[in-house]
This record gives C-alpha cells, structure tokens and sequence, in this order.
C-alpha cells in the first residue's frame, strides 16, 4: 500500500491553474532561476566586493576581459565562491533526483536518498579519514563507504527473496544503523582535541570545502548519471501499480529495479563525497515539486533536479552568510528550514495514511 | 612561621579568585561565602578550603593526596606546583610533559597514563583517587569519569580548571593572564601549598614581563583545526590572550567564543601578516601549511607566499601553566620573521 | 453508445476464424508452477478461440491469478512449457512485443495515486512509446479512445483516488485497452464492485470481445461466469477440471466435486444460460 500525500481539496482551483501551465515552461522558468542564482549567489559573501568586480572576475576567467581585483580577492570569488556555488546546484539537483528516484521506486513518500544506508556508509569512509587517519582522500574514501553500504543493502535485501521495495527499504535501515554504529563508535573512541569539529561538519553536512574539483565530482555525476535517471520517467511510472502491472507494461522489473537503485547509489554517493550528508532536500523537493506538476515523473524527476539546485544554492548562501564570521554547516539550515516546510506538508495533506 | 609572613600576598591572590568566582554568580547564589576560605581551625594550616567551582561548591578538609589529572593544562598545573607524586594517574593527555615550565625543569615526572581518552568511571574509581582534576567541564559525565554529584557521594572531591567554565558568570568575559594566575592561586590554596603557588605565579609573571611585543600593528590568525571550515581562536579565549601579550592583532577576534568556526573567504580578505598554526597529533603543522599552500584561494595570501608561520604546540593553547612559555616562543619567532 | 474497438484492421479480420482454425486462439500446454514447494500450478492444458470470452472459475487457492500471471509472462512456466497465441509463441517473445500483444488488468482497490485519470490509461501506452520518446498525438487519441469505451471521459482529469471502486476498476480496464491488446487478462476484475458495477463492466468487456479481441478472466461469481463467459475453465488445485461452454460445463456435479456445495443449475429464462441456484440447507 503506497501512501502519497496529495493536495488539499481547497486548492485545487488555484491548483488546477497551475496545472494548465504545460511542464515545458516550467522547466524553462526553472533552469533561467538556476542561471539567476548562480549569477547572484556568487556576488554574495563575508567579503567586502562589489557586484561589478566578481562579474568582471568571471568573465574574466572565461575568456573575457580583465579582472580588476588583486590576485587574492580574485581568488575568493573564482576558487572559494564559484566552485561553491556550482556544487551546491549540482549537490542540490543530485539528491532532489535521488529522492525522486528512490519515493518511486520503494512507492513510499518518506523515502530519501539515504535509504540505502548511503550517507551512514559515506560517514564511515570520511571519520577513518578524518580521525583514523587512512590515507585516502576524503571523496574516495566516503564514496567507497558509500557503495560498501550500498552493497550490504542490496545483499541483505536479496538474500531474503526478490528485490521488493519493503525489503529494500528494512534492509537498508538494518545497513543505516550498522554503519552509523561504527561511526559513533570510531568518533567516541578516537576523537581528540578539537577534531570533533572537523568531523561534526562533516556529518551535518558542509559545502564550506568545495573547490574546482569537488564541482568536477557533482557536475561530472549529474551529466553521467543524473541526466540519463531524469529520463527514466516512463519507467518510473510504469512501476504505480505494482510490479505485476509494470512487467505486463513490458518493464523488466528486477532489472530494471537494480539498475534504477545502482544509479541513484552512484549519483548520491559522488554528492555525499564532495559534501557530507545534507539532509531534507533528497526528501522535501520532490513533494514540494509534485505539488506543483502533479505526480507524472516524466514531469517531477527534471524539475526537481532543477528546484533542487536552486534550492540549496540559497541555503548554502545563507550558511555562510548569515551567521558571519562564523559558518553554519549546511546541513543544519536544510533541516531548520526543511522540518518545517515538511510539517506544512503533512498538515495540508488531504489524505495520510 | 613564615607561612605566616607570605599569608598575606597570596590572599591577595585568592581574593582575586573570589572576585572571580563568586563575584559574577547569579543573584541569590552564595554570594555572602567568600571562596576559597581560610579558616583558624588547629586542623591544618589554612584548611578547610572552600571554592565555588563552576557553580559547585567543593569543600577540601585537607590537601587531595590521590589525584587524578584530566588533560594535560591539569597536570602540567600539579607538576609545575611540584606535586607530580601526588597524581595517581592522568588521563587524556595533549602530549608530553614539556622539560621546563616557566623556566624551571620540571624534573624526572613519570606520571601513569590511565586512558588516552576521558577514563572511564571504574577506572578511575579503582585508583582510590581522593580529587579529580579536570581541564574541561565535559569531562565530568556518565560516560566520562563520571557526574560530579556522584563522585561527591562517593568521597572524591571534584574540580574543573575555572578558565575553563562554561556558565555565564563563570566563564571570563574575556581571559586575561590575571584569570590563569588566580587559577594558580586557587590551586595552591587547595592542595596547601600557597609559597609554590606564588613562587609559580612569579616565574610566570617575570616570563611574560620579558617578552617584547612586536612593533605596529601585526596582523595574524590562529588556526588550531579544521580544513574545509577552520577552527580558529576567537576574541575571548587563551588564543586571544596569548596574542595580547606578544602583540598581534586577532583578525578573528569579532568570534565571541573561546574558539570558533571561520570561513577561508574572511581569512583571505583580511590577509593576515602571519599565520599562527597549532600543531596537534591529529592535525599537525606541517599539513596545515600544505593544506595552505594547495588551496588556490590560500595559496597567495601573503603570510604563505612568504613562509610567515608561527607554530605552537596544541597542549600549550589552552589556559594554563604554558600559556606563558607558548607566548615566549611565538615571540621569538616573531623575531626571527623580522617583527 | 456504441463501443469502439481498439484493435488494429488486421486484427478485425481474425473475428471471422472458426473455432475449428487451431492456430486461431490462446493455446497453452503444460503450464506449471511451484511456490515455496508447492505445486501451484500443474501442468495445465486450455485452449481459448481467438475473439472468445474465456473465464477461468474454481475455488480460492485454485491457482487462478498465477496461470493468469503465467500466461502474461510475469512468472516463469516452467520447462516444457509453450504458449501461442494465434500463431505468436509467447514465451519466447520479448517482454515488450507481449506486452503490445496482451494486456493484464488486475484489481487494484487499494492502490492510491495522485496521477490524473489521463495518466494512468496513459501508462498503458508504454510498451508502445518506449523509454525515450514522448507521447504523442496518436497516443493522446488512443487514451481518449479507451476512456470513452469505458464510459469515463467525463473523468479524464480526476485524480485517480478520487475515485470508487467501480470508477476504478474502469480506469484500470481502460489503462489494459490502451495497450491495444489482442489478448486481454483480467483478475478478478469485479471483486469489491457492486452488482451494477460488475455488470457494466463485464459488458464493456464482452463488446470487445465481440470486435474481435480474445478476453480470459478469472472469476469467482460462478452466474456472472455463466452469463458473460463463451467458455469456461474450472481449474481445482492448480489442475483443469474441465473446460468448454458453459452449458455443458456447468452442472450440479461438477459444482458439488469442485466447491463441496449442493446446487441446481437452471437455465436463464431469456438468454438460456446455466443460471445457478445453491442449495443453502447443504
């Protein structure tokens, strides 16, 4: 039985308007708000300058014209603010895409990117770095967490029958826990000094340590895995009414199932790599999006990624900001902001079984 | 006899830690028990000793013979004080006993390490110890050694380092080397040995006299951890005074905190003169200037490009009996980088 | 209102085959499958005539719904298997060419989904669109069509847990016709309806039929069976009873072997189909 919040009886005039509006401009009015922000979001800072001097700055990196800011002020906006920014969309894209993925998938609208036991097998790879000292680079070692977990999971899940969303989902829980265990477990008894600060940041959930190639991480995962999974609507759809209908639809399901849970394991795994586990947003955009569009997938699955990108571009924005000098992780801006817009939800939810 | 004599300059002292202590509790607090005080029982010179100790009151009936130290600014204390045979064991330890303290060698000291993290109740309960010396206030809970409550009912005094309070009204409002010598004093009081106490208190005092600060106005950071968000030393803590002392201006000093989280973009737009890095096991100096100069937005800040970095051993950063010997030093280095 | 078929010209022409024309109908032999050791199925033979109404009726547990998932293709049958459907050997085809071939609809009362009425015939066009494309006008054309067999176009845009049982079940059989099968599956399409329901939708059916589309469903209402059905399977643990019209099939013994109950088989006053009276003092 899958438990789909849908939309209020009250708004469903001002919902019907909304839904004229075809998806195609939609998706066109999302991805020119992407464009805003990244141009916006980047001009934004605890540094002292100007709008015009960070444009000047990047275009001047792109080929065009000089910049007209010294070496060092030119290197906060082209090595800590633009890499910054361009994560967080990318990050922000992959998770909404990864929640859409895995709600369908598992037909259970609490589900978020993390079911598979991803972030707590990420956090595991990133604390043997930070406070065991392995060394490994802190991406690989939480992406090789990440898809140790993911592996758990989907052996744990199989070894008691077919892939089926209830197994995937315990199994992944079972995985969730272990591994998060062992994280408790290595923090307590290794933390020393102040290096619980370093891995609590970490664990929350920071954008603060994105450069160039954090941004070719989540970018290159979104064009490799991301793009192909927002096509895989159709697919996605097919799976509604069961497994019995999808497969007289022509859907191979058991494929067809561990391919859809391997990339999303892929595309979550590269953007808990570059930024720890930043909870919410894998949860809350496809419901905020569905909202909107109603539940197709060929509709919600791109317009999440888009939303999401925006999204967590402004959050991000105002970790850093907000708070100045000090810097809140973003994970805990995703949770202050998405706990309550998710309770908003529920509250409005017609029907909640 | 000339106990006697000496009397009244550390009273001097402990009645600066009675302001300290008492003077910024909460109203209707014990405002009218002056702490530690002395009293004219024949049992003892000057016991038994009462202080407030973060908000909790700790009477000591005699000197603690049987002491436990956690971390290492409580033991280096005790050593300092020459009471190193009286430490039954230590626990969580930020490295090794420096040779010298204020210029005194501190002596063949081989204290047993109980944990290399906070020991745990039995542990410590094993050791018969009569006080537990703590140099954070976290260290006294159920999974650490224990609540002070508890160790209380069970006969063994408890005391935290007070620079190290956390309360409002407790924590100094912004540490100063008067905080660490009552913290000394205070310490004396308590294990009745005043003279060392002063004599300590001296030592340091004449060290921190020798120090010239540097001329102008220098800039610097003080990085003690963190690599994608440093952790710095903010405006109000040990890192902040230690900066006083030898002269350099905090460019994170807006942090109300002892330490704090910061962002390499301020870091960058303040463009520090030097960089003072912590060196820790866990995070040691030498990664922290390659983590600088890998970052290209790091890469170029002026202390890096010139190789101004001062360093500073973790164990010394938090207040206590090293502070004096940690300020010495940077300035030395300061000197030699030509300040 | 007449209904419209949805079947492809070359496949109207089918309508015309005799019964006796072998190759013209669902020819299954040797159908088995295990569950958990369990025999469910055992070795089952029928054969259902092309643009025939085929109902396959026994007790609960009988193995109904898995040879219907059998013959979709959903479960594996078992070596020494073969399944043809009017000259196509369905068990060597790819999951996606029988799913163009045949459709299942099945009972769905608890499913809920916020997707429109729309969206959901829509699905039936996957096999058809594939992963890539989009929908297109023809697809777009072949939903309205099957919505207004099914009498639901005044629906189209009601969100599909909106609706009742009945609407449901409609929407569910105009998702299967979208496909545009020539072999149609239904499990236990009428449970949870009301007789009006039941009825409606049977006849929805059977007018398909009628234009030439082959229909197997299981059920459990031994009349409605009678009624609607051309032919008839009884199948009793995982094994074919019997099988043929139901005038010949349906008689009080094979009532009282099958389901342990007294009845008497009457013919219907106007169409003289069985029409069966149970016996409740037994």
């Amino acid at each position: 039985m899958s438990q789909i919040l849908t939309a209020p009886a009250g708004t469903r005039e001002r919902g019907a308007a909304l839904r004229r509006i075809p998806v195609a401009a939609w998706v066109v009015v999302q991805f020119a708000l992407l464009v805003l922000s990244i141009v916006t979001a980047v001009t934004v800072g605890p540094a002292d300058i100007t709008v015009g001097e960070v444009w000047g700055s990047v275009l001047s990196h792109l080929g065009i014209g000089d910049t007209s800011l010294t070496a060092l002020r030119d290197g906060i906006v082209w090595e800590l603010r633009m890499p910054r920014v361009l994560t967080a969309g990318a990050v922000g894209a992959g998770l909404a895409l990864s929640g859409t993925v895995m709600q369908s998938l598992t037909r259970n609208s609490l589900a978020d990117p993390y079911l598979l036991g991803l972030s707590s097998g990420a956090s595991l790879g990133a604390v043997a770095v930070i406070l065991l000292g392995i060394g490994l680079l802190l991406p690989v070692a939480a992406f090789l967490g990440a898809l140790a977990a993911l592996l758990g999971t989907l052996l744990l899940a199989s070894a008691a029958g077919s892939l089926t969303p209830t197994r995937t989902v315990l199994a992944g829980l079972a995985v969730s826990s272990f591994f998060g265990a062992l994280v408790s477990l290595v923090i307590f008894w290794t933390a020393s000094g102040d290096a619980y600060q370093e891995i609590l940041s970490w664990l929350l959930g920071s954008l603060a340590g994105a450069r160039w190639p954090a941004v070719a991480i989540s970018v290159g995962a979104i064009v490799v895995v991301g793009i192909p999974l927002m096509l895989t609507g159709r697919t996605l759809d097919a799976f509604t009414f069961g497994d019995n209908a999808a497969s007289a639809l022509g859907v191979g399901v058991t494929g067809t199932r561990w391919m859809l849970l391997t990339a999303t394991a892929l595309l979550t795994g590269a953007m808990v790599a570059v930024s720890g586990s930043i909870g919410f947003v894998g949860l809350i955009l496809p419901h905020m999006v569905r909202l909107v569009v109603g539940q197709r997938n060929r509709a919600v699955l791109p317009l999440a990624a888009l939303t999401g990108a925006v999204f967590l571009i402004w959050i991000d924005t105002a970790a850093r900001t907000v708070f100045d000098p000090r810097e809140l992780p973003v994970g805990i801006l995703t949770a202050v902001i998405g706990a309550p817009v998710f309770a908003l939800l529920l509250l409005r939810a017609r029907r909640f079984s | 006899m000339h106990a006697l004599h000496r009397r009244p300059l550390s009273l001097a002292a402990i009645a600066a830690a009675v302001l300290l202590t008492a003077g910024c509790a909460s109203a209707g607090a014990d405002a009218g028990q002056p702490a530690p005080q002395a009293s004219d029982h024949a049992g003892g010179s000057g016991y038994p000793v009462t202080v407030d100790n973060c908000g909790t009151r700790v009477t000591f009936e005699q000197a603690p013979q049987r002491v436990i130290t956690i971390k290492s600014s409580t033991t280096e204390l005790l050593v300092a004080l020459g009471l190193g045979d009286r430490i039954v064991g230590q626990g969580y330890p930020d490295g090794d006993i420096p040779g010298t303290i204020a210029g005194q060698p501190t002596g063949d000291v081989d204290i047993p390490v109980i944990s290399d993290q906070v020991p745990g109740q039995e542990a410590a309960l094993e050791l018969e110890p009569d006080m537990v010396f703590a140099g954070w206030e976290s260290n006294f809970s159920g999974e650490g050694v224990g609540d002070r409550a508890t160790l209380a009912s069970l006969g063994v005094k408890t005391y935290v380092a007070p620079s190290a309070c956390k309360e409002p009204g407790y924590q100094p409002e912004k540490l100063s080397v008067d905080d660490v010598f009552s913290q000394i004093a205070e310490a004396g009081a308590i294990f009745g040995v005043p003279d060392a106490a002063e004599k300590l208190i001296d030592e340091q005092r004449s060290v921190l006299d020798a120090i010239e600060p540097v001329d102008g106005d220098v800039t610097a950071l003080w990085w003690s951890s963190g690599t994608d968000s440093p952790y710095v030393g903010g405006g109000i803590g040990a890192p902040q005074m230690i900066m006083d002392a030898v002269g350099l201006t905090n460019v994170a000093a807006g942090i109300h905190d002892t330490w704090g989280p910061y962002n390499w973009e301020s870091v960058v737009d303040a463009d520090p003169d030097v960089l003072v890095l912590v060196d820790a096991a866990w995070n040691p100096a030498d990664k922290k200037i390659a983590d600088l100069q890998s970052n290209p937005a790091t890469a170029g800040l002026d202390a890096v490009v010139n190789k101004r970095f001062v360093i500073v051993p973790f164990a010394s950063t938090e207040a206590g009996v090293r502070n004096a010997d940690a300020a010495a030093s940077i300035a030395d280095q300061l000197h030699d980088l030509g300040y | 209102m007449t209904s419209t078929p949805l079947l492809s010209p070359s496949s109207s022409a089918a309508a015309a085959v005799t019964e006796a024309d072998a190759d013209a109908a669902l020819t299954a032999r040797d159908i088995s499958f295990t569950r958990d050791g369990r025999l469910v199925v055992d070795g089952v033979d029928c054969t259902i005539p092309v643009g025939a109404f085929g109902a396959i009726i026994g007790p609960n547990g009988a193995g109904k719904s898995t040879l219907l998932h059998l013959i979709a293709g959903i479960l594996p049958a078992g070596t020494g298997a073969s399944i043809d459907f009017d000259g196509s050997d369905l068990l060597s085809m790819r999951r996606r060419d029988r799913a163009r071939m045949l459709a299942l609809a099945e009972q769905h009362g608890d499913t809920d989904t916020a997707l429109r009425v729309r969206d959901v015939v829509m699905l039936g066009r996957t096999p058809h669109i594939g992963r890539w494309r989009s929908e297109g006008p023809t697809d777009r054309a072949i939903v309205a069509d099957a919505l207004d067999a099914v009498s639901m176009s005044a629906f189209a845009d009601r969100v599909f847990d909106t609706l009742s049982g009945g609407e449901r079940q409609r929407v569910q059989l105009a998702r299967a016709l979208a496909q545009q099968p020539r072999l149609l599956l239904l499990d236990e399409p009428t449970n949870h309806l009301d007789i009006r329901a039941q009825l409606s939708l049977l006849s929805l059916v059977r007018a398909q039929t009628a234009a030439g589309l082959t229909a197997i469903a299981a059920l459990h209402d031994l009349t409605i069976a009678a009624a609607y059905a051309d032919r008839i399977i009884v199948l009793a643990d995982g094994r074919v009873v019997t099988s043929g019209p139901a005038s010949e099939v349906l008689t009080a013994d094979l009532i009282a072997d099958v389901y342990g109950v007294r009845a008497d088989v009457l013919p219907h006053p106007r169409t003289g189909r069985p029409v069966i009276a149970f016996d409740t003092d037994s």
